[in-house]
């Protein structure tokens, strides 16, 4: 612990910078760093590597070879680049290598060196070919700028979602830039460039020359320039060795320094952490690495060999062929706690806690003192974030022990930032790894999410340790183990040596019922390969039928499609399905497949009944289904035809399905239909008036009315009008027209087959009582007593029921009597009553 | 009179919670097209929106004017158009070409579809092919329950009965499937669910597959209703088919109720003009009565009109205080109910004119006749004589499809009602009715002021089968020892029973029955089942895809030319 910040080194007087080691590399590099493109992404992100990039021979064994490491330099892929010479190397948010060619193209690789599409930067480029490229990195995504051969600049700021701006030319600019960079501001791209002692500002409409306030005199060339992570901040390196450093707006000088160095950096960055005053750029160059900030010294450090720096959210890492380090601000926490005879209250808890484990009384005596000031709480906070800046496990156990014994003696403590900061560090530690080589500092790590980092190691194919996270810090199903055993199985489902079954199976015993898994997914993916028969195989396991549609008819299994839609019970999914078969299929198969299901036959049916009738034709075709052909014949005879010829034609069509479906009654009952409808047609022609499409009942009373009995006769003779049927006719019709004379003539003409109480019924419904009583005597013996009664013979109708000995028809006298007028007759039923009751 | 419930039966939920959640989502839809538009309302949509949202509601929420959807063309002016459509290819017929008259005229508006409960795929192909896909926008209408009183909700889809039945078009189970997921969400799960047939079946089956893909969110709720009944139509025609005595019944058949109001003419309301009424547990006169045979009615409302005269007379002995007390607090009350008491009383006097005029009697007669299997030879001439005298075609066809089911004979009349026996197979009325015991024996005059059983709602010639069903399903919590019914129903695949286990339904929850009609119930019914509960102390809720009777059950399959 003596030596605990032997790695401090002070700038100023208010920060110090450290810097560790995060690996030792092993990734037996053969070339310098320098003979290779170089690529590595933020938030520990991998590194790439394009070796001889520069060469143009042909031949194999000297062409370009891309390899991708981990951070910790795990080999991940390496491949042979058999495409055109490249320029620049960049990998976007998505953590995929974009690799941008001399002529514009831009590759897009996968961390495992997989081939994911490509994109041009423009015609334009084609000609003058590119002469630099940068990938940057804005709140939207991934950004490509380009420098062509003409000395123009084009950008495109998501690569995403690709819209590329040609940025205006710079007057007179004959040469390259010597240095340039993109910049953001309000949302806006623009880029930075430098031209002898000018600088240039371009946005998309205008190109404005920039003067940094501030700048030292004497300025002939700008070699360098750096913008900070955030975009916040720009420095410049100019050629008499001057750092001017200030706010990227070109408004505000922070600083400046001078270095007296005139040979041309190597690299520069900014190194500061988020919420830190203290501002400051690491400057490379072959051999010397310098930290420099608002102080009159810089600190300096020696390179051993090559290395590169990668500019981070609260550092920069450094790496050579044997070492990965990691160069920052010390943390004001661990400043705090860690500072050479600090009285932090961090400071003396952690020491209190060191005495308490050696069991001596100092430890009491430090606590007393932080407790006396009042200052416990500070304290155990402070020695929980100063654990969460610490690398070494060791370091951060201490800190934590510290904090775990200052809670002791504290009341209420909230527990959750203790508990956050151990399952944080204990994440951390288990991507920092080697293995797994994801060099994330707490900050870098809060900003990235927990969800990204899932994401980046499920990107490279870290399941079982993202499902352990997930397991660990409890992350609801959906958003955590789910999640990763569907990307899992998007994965497995590409092991093409692998059989249909095996895999299938694998992801299932692995998933079962997970919630939040959707088979239908990993079943896209897997004919996404070309693998249809794993897909479906894939899909038998997807409990929700409506999600295996919309895949299977991708894959043209449009039959199993249509039983899955029609399992789901979603009419809307069937039709749609339907659709999709009507257009793939040949009419006959069409009919036939639904055919085999009636569910959707119903549903076409239907359909076709209002938008496609003679598909409806059809299809009771193909089922020999006469029965509803003849019925869509009758109801074309209504609708369709308007001419009496067609409609007897439809008609007769109909009869003839009628016919063939064995419906004899159909058949007859379309038949007489026809030969009324030209009877009809003729009488129209002969009498005048209405008579089509008035049934046959109506049409024998209208001839009644028109006084055409002779042929109303005849007509009730030709369809065989049964006689009940035509007496009812008759005697309705002759009521209407009130022929009283007429209808005493007919009631004459035969014993009525339907009796006579509706001849009293009716001439009374027409309110003549004089005509309806010459029917009541008429009235067979049953119905006579309710036939007086209509014509209001209350005397007689109880002498009739008396006569009868009919209770019921005695108690329906009865009730007709009313008190006044028929006394006498309601006494004299009583009368009978009683005697029937006596006997 | 008018039975009071058992001091133990159980309180109904509140069901007006599904008006306000219609109402507020369509508030949100109308939002949807900011500032002032028409709005173009299908007719059949129009009493369930006055019921959700009536027309200052719709005011208030920027719609000018409204107009109904009919096959004559819209004078609207204004610059957006809305449309409230039942998802049917005639009405996007209409819209498509009222928006291609606007195209060639020039004319750029905004259109906006409202689908109600919600939209089908073949609506909007529909619109492709017209080619106005892209200049209409689409939405869903959700609104697939009304409460039309406490205990009834009605999905307001009377076509369901006939695409489902007749067409075997199954895009309602959704919507059927949906509506019973929204009750479990808002009123707890269903410990217990029953159901029979075909498409009760089905419909179970999507419902339970929705509540799974749910997370559990619902499960924790306390149950409210502790049983779940699914009826599918076509087990029991025959009551539907049956003429209804019963007072509520009887207005419907004579009056029709629509969406829960009827119109009574002047020949009711005794003045010149016709009035809406909306006949509901509010309606105090109504709700004594609603469920009585109608030989009772007529003798209550003359005594309920005693009584009132009498409140009325009260006033004459009092000092100046008590009746400013009377004026203030009674006489509202008062005249309210003796304006309803004139009303039913007009109804009655109009119902018992249009009975007897066409010999009800003899109807009833007839019919009775046939639910018991006797005089088969009476029955069949009084149906000729029905049909010589050419009284009403529908009528007519009622009675054979009566004849049909209840004799089970293929004969003529089997033959004319052709759309009618395809839907009923085999019927097994016989057979079924004695298993069940639906014609009671009665020694005695039945007396329908003390009923003593469902029979009463049939004068007490007939148990209605549907409620028989349920009765003895309830009564057994299962199916077990009904095997041969079911079997005789056509039924053995689509009986099922189904206990979710559930411990925290308390019992007063387990006297809850929401019984689900598909295809529609009667008022009949209704009441039949209403008087079950009260007998066993149950409380029954009806959820049906409409208020049904024999008139429109043979109006949906007659074929209507277009």
């Amino acid at each position: 612990m003596d030596c605990y910040t032997a790695n401090w080194n002070p700038l100023g007087d208010s920060a110090f910078y450290r810097k560790y080691e995060l690996y030792s590399m092993d990734w037996d590099l053969k070339e310098e760093l320098r003979d290779c493109l170089v690529a590595a992404a933020p938030y520990g992100g991998p590194i790439a590597l394009l070796r001889n990039p520069w060469r143009k021979e042909k031949a194999a064994s000297v062409r370009p070879v891309l390899d991708i490491y981990s951070a910790s330099g795990v080999p991940l892929a390496s491949l042979l680049w058999k495409s055109g010479p490249v320029v620049s190397l960049g990998w976007s948010a998505e953590e995929e290598l974009l690799c941008v060619q001399e002529d514009g193209a831009v590759l897009v690789y996968g961390l495992h060196g997989d081939f994911r599409r490509h994109f041009s930067m423009g015609n334009e480029v084609l000609q003058n070919r590119v002469l630099d490229a940068r990938i940057f990195h804005t709140e939207f995504g991934s950004g490509v700028a380009i420098l062509t051969g003409a000395h123009r600049f084009t950008l495109s700021a998501n690569v995403g979602d690709l819209k590329l701006r040609r940025m205006p030319e710079v007057p007179g600019l004959q040469s390259a830039p010597s240095c340039w960079t993109t910049l953001c501001q309000d949302r806006v791209a623009h880029i930075l460039l430098a031209v002898g002692p000018d600088l240039y500002l371009l946005d998309h409409a205008a190109c404005s020359a920039v003067i940094p306030p501030g700048l030292a005199p004497g300025v002939s060339s700008f070699l360098q320039m750096a913008v900070s992570f955030t975009y916040r901040h720009l420095a410049l390196f100019t050629d008499t060795g001057y750092i001017w450093m200030g706010t990227a707006s070109l408004k505000e000088k922070l600083c400046e320094f001078n270095c007296n160095i005139r040979a041309p950096p190597k690299q520069m960055v900014w190194c500061s952490r988020p919420r830190s005053k203290e501002r400051a750029v690491v400057v490379a160059w072959e051999r010397r690495l310098m930290v420099v900030g608002d102080a009159p010294e810089s600190i300096q450090f020696v390179l051993d060999e090559d290395s590169y720096l990668v500019p981070e959210l609260d550092g920069v890492r450094i790496f050579s062929r044997s070492t990965h380090e990691f160069l920052h601000e010390v943390p004001a926490a661990s400043e705090e706690i860690f500072k050479i005879a600090s009285m932090a209250p961090g400071a003396l808890l952690l020491e209190a806690q060191k005495e308490y484990e050696k069991e001596s009384q100092k430890a009491d005596e430090y606590l007393r003192e932080i407790q006396e000031l009042g200052q416990l709480t500070q304290a155990v906070q402070q020695c929980i974030e100063a654990a969460g800046h610490e690398h070494q496990p060791e370091m951060q156990k201490s800190l934590l022990r510290a904090a775990s014994f200052g809670k002791c003696f504290l009341d209420r403590f909230p527990p959750d930032s203790f508990v956050r900061m151990c399952q944080d560090l204990r994440v951390l530690n288990a991507v920092r790894d080697y293995h797994i080589g994801i060099p994330l500092t707490y900050s870098q790590y809060k900003q990235l999410t927990i969800q990204v980092l899932l994401d980046r190691l499920v990107l490279r194919r870290l399941y079982p340790l993202a499902i352990q996270i997930c397991e660990y810090l409890r992350l609801p199903e959906v958003q955590g183990v789910s999640r990763i055993l569907a990307h899992w199985a998007c994965y497995k489902v590409q092991q093409k040596d692998v059989s249909d079954e095996d895999v299938a199976r694998a992801i299932n015993q692995k998933l079962g019922d997970t919630p939040g898994v959707s088979y239908s997914d990993i079943a896209a993916r897997a004919y996404g390969c070309g693998r249809t028969e794993l897909a479906i195989k894939l899909l038998e396991y997807e409990p929700r039928s409506g999600e295996q549609v919309p895949l299977l008819l991708k894959m043209k299994r449009s039959k199993l499609a249509l039983s899955k839609a029609i399992e789901s019970g979603d009419t809307d999914l069937v039709f749609t399905v339907l659709l999709h078969l009507k257009n793939e299929l040949n009419r006959g198969d069409f009919f036939m497949t639904l055919r085999n299901q009636p569910m959707a036959l119903s549903l076409y049916r239907q359909f076709c009944k209002h938008q496609e009738l003679e598909t409806l034709k059809d299809l009771y075709n193909q089922d020999d289904n006469h029965q509803e052909l003849g019925s869509f014949h009758i109801r074309a005879s209504y609708a369709a035809e308007e001419r009496i010829e067609g409609r007897v034609a439809a008609l007769q069509t109909a009869a003839d399905a009628f016919y063939k479906a064995k419906n004899e009654f159909a058949a007859k009952a379309t038949e007489d239909q026809m030969r009324l409808l030209r009877l009809q047609r003729r009488l129209e022609d002969e009498l005048g008036g209405q008579f089509l499409d008035l049934s046959l009942h109506d049409t024998v009373t209208t001839l009644i009315l028109g006084g055409h009995n002779k042929r109303a006769e005849q007509l009730a003779r030709d369809f065989r009008i049964p006689d009940k049927r035509l007496w009812w006719l008759k005697l309705t019709a002759l009521a209407d027209l009130e022929d009283w004379e007429e209808l005493e003539k007919f009631s004459k003409s035969k014993k009525s087959p339907i009796g006579y109480l509706p001849f009293v019924e009716i001439c009374m419904k027409q309110h003549n009582k004089y005509e309806a009583k010459k029917y009541a005597s008429r009235v067979g013996p049953e119905q006579k007593v309710k036939a007086l009664l209509l014509v209001g013979d209350v005397a007689q109708a109880a002498d009739v029921a008396i006569e009868h000995r009919n209770e019921a028809e005695l108690s329906l006298v009865l009730s007709h009597c009313t008190g006044a007028t028929d006394g006498a007759t309601a006494d004299k039923i009583q009368r009978a009553r009683a005697q029937a009751q006596k006997k | 009179m008018a039975f009071p419930h058992r001091p133990d039966a159980p309180e109904l939920p509140d069901f007006s919670m599904l008006k306000r959640l219609a109402r507020d989502q369509l508030i949100y839809l109308l939002e949807q097209l900011p500032g002032k538009k028409d709005l173009f309302i299908e007719a059949d949509l129009m009493s369930p929106l006055d019921r959700i949202a009536n027309v200052s509601i719709l005011k208030q929420h920027e719609v000018d004017k409204l107009y109904k959807v009919e096959n004559k063309p819209a004078l609207s002016s204004s610059e957006q158009l809305c449309f409230l459509v039942r998802p049917r290819i005639k009405n996007m017929r209409y819209i498509a070409n009222l928006v291609n008259a606007d195209k060639l005229a020039g004319r750029t508006r905004k259109y906006k579809v409202i689908f109600s409960p919600q939209k089908f795929y073949a609506c909007e192909m529909v619109l492709e092919e017209e080619g106005i896909y892209g200049d209409v926008s689409c939405d869903e209408w959700a609104f697939s329950l009304l409460p039309l009183d406490v205990d009834l909700l009605s999905m307001e889809l009377p076509e369901f009965f006939r695409d489902y039945f007749l067409e075997g078009d199954q895009r309602w189970i959704n919507t059927v499937a949906q509506a019973l997921h929204l009750l479990s969400t808002l009123y707890g799960s269903f410990p217990n669910c029953y159901g029979i047939g075909r498409c009760a079946k089905m419909s179970y089956e999507l419902w339970r597959k929705l509540e799974e893909e749910e997370d559990g969110e619902t499960k924790g709720r306390r149950p409210e209703i502790g049983h779940i009944f699914l009826l599918d139509r076509d087990m029991d025609f025959v009551t539907a088919l049956c003429s209804q005595v019963v007072y509520e019944g009887l207005v419907d058949d004579t009056f029709r109720i629509k969406c829960g109001s009827v119109d009574f003419g002047p020949e009711v309301t005794s003045s010149d003009k016709s009035l809406k009424v909306l006949l509901n547990a509010e309606d105090k006169v109504f709700n004594e009565i609603r469920n009585e045979h109608f030989s009772n009615v007529f003798g209550f409302l003359s005594q309920k009109a005693r009584n009132l005269q009498a409140q009325y007379d009260r006033r004459r002995g009092m000092d100046i205080k008590q009746m400013k007390n009377f004026v203030s607090q009674e006489l509202k009350g008062l005249k309210q109910e003796h304006r309803l008491l004139s009303l039913h009383i007009g109804a009655c006097e109009s119902i018992m004119k249009k009975k007897t005029k066409q010999d009800f009697q003899e109807l009833i007669k007839t019919e009775h006749a046939l639910l018991e299997g006797f005089s088969i030879r009476e029955s069949t001439s009084y149906i000729e004589e029905h049909i010589d005298r050419q009284v009403s075609p529908i009528e007519s066809l009622r009675l054979m499809c009566l004849l049909s089911i209840t004799e089970n004979t293929d004969k003529a009349a089997g033959k004319i009602t052709d759309a009618f026996s395809s839907l009923a197979k085999r019927s097994n009325f016989r057979a079924i009715s004695k298993k069940l015991n639906l014609i009671p024996r009665v020694d005695g005059e039945y007396d329908l002021k003390v009923p003593r059983d469902m029979a009463y709602v049939f004068s007490g010639a007939y148990v209605p089968l549907s409620c028989r069903i349920i009765e003895q399903v309830l009564e057994r919590r299962s199916w077990q020892g009904l095997d041969e019914v079911v079997r005789l129903l056509n039924c053995s695949e689509f009986a099922f029973t189904d206990m979710i286990k559930d411990d925290k339904a308390s019992s007063e929850s387990l006297r809850l029955i929401l019984v689900v009609f598909l295809g529609g119930c009667t008022f009949s019914e209704i009441s039949a089942l209403r008087f079950l509960g009260r007998e066993k102390g149950y409380r029954f809720i009806f959820l049906t895809t409409a208020v049904t009777n024999s008139a429109r059950l043979m109006e949906a399959m007659s074929e209507v030319k277009a």
